[in-house]
């Protein structure tokens, strides 16, 4: 997961390097993405989530479809 | 007669992991099985051991050939392209997704440092744990969700 400064950076780096476009989110939704994802793990009570938990999270914040759905 | 084995104390996985991210936070990059050990006063191998069998996902992985942590996620024990600062503290985040989470978890406001991939042209981020940044910039995922963890570091 790459910042750029814009899609058109990521359009001229995926020709250069010959890559296929993979998916081009916005900063903010990524800020809340991470904010949904990452849970203090100095926490007792913190435990890794399982499959479908991750896949929720990555709907709760709009990121829905075949590109985002993890591995069963 | 035959010697006795003497086996060395086991580490707590969850005193471990809070102890990790505890010094991850704290220094800046995760412990080294040395500092592992003396906490928990057992040596550096039993240190990697416990790390090894931590058996929490992929958020603390070790490096295969020395054992010690490569990344407690969403920290990068090794240089990256994403510094996030925040006062005379700095961290190493994974990816541009990372980079956020070191945020959420300090539960501070920072600044990242890090480099458009494409022109290298420097970018400050400000991120606020609280607050929707609102900068233009763009994080593109090369690889579906399905293989985000086939290769972690490529990822």
């Amino acid at each position: 997961m790459s910042i750029f400064r814009s899609e058109e950076h990521v359009r001229q780096w995926i020709r250069a390097h010959d890559y296929q476009m993979g998916a081009v989110v916005p900063l903010s939704q990524v800020w809340r993405l991470a904010r949904a994802w990452y849970n203090d793990p100095r926490s007792a009570s913190w435990r890794p989530r399982t499959r479908d938990e991750s896949q929720a999270v990555l709907a709760s914040v709009g990121l829905t479809g075949d590109f985002w759905e993890l591995r069963r | 007669m035959a010697t006795p084995l003497t086996r060395e104390p086991a580490i707590d996985p969850v005193a471990l992991r809070v102890f990790v991210y505890d010094e991850t936070l704290a220094r800046g990059r995760p412990p080294s099985s040395a500092v592992i050990g003396a906490r928990f006063d057992t040596s550096p191998r039993e240190a990697r051991r416990a790390l090894a069998s931590l058996n929490i996902g992929k958020t603390v992985l070790v490096d295969p050939r020395s054992g010690e942590i490569w990344m407690a996620g969403p920290f990068s024990a090794v240089a990256s392209a994403y510094r996030v600062v925040s006062g005379s503290r700095d961290w190493w985040a994974n990816c541009a997704w990372d980079m956020f989470g070191v945020s959420m978890i300090a539960n501070e406001r920072v600044l990242i440092e890090t480099r458009c991939t494409d022109c290298a042209e420097p970018m400050t981020i400000a991120c606020d744990p609280a607050v929707e940044p609102s900068d233009d910039a763009v994080v593109h995922f090369l690889l579906p969700a399905s293989h985000w963890y086939d290769d972690i570091g490529f990822t």
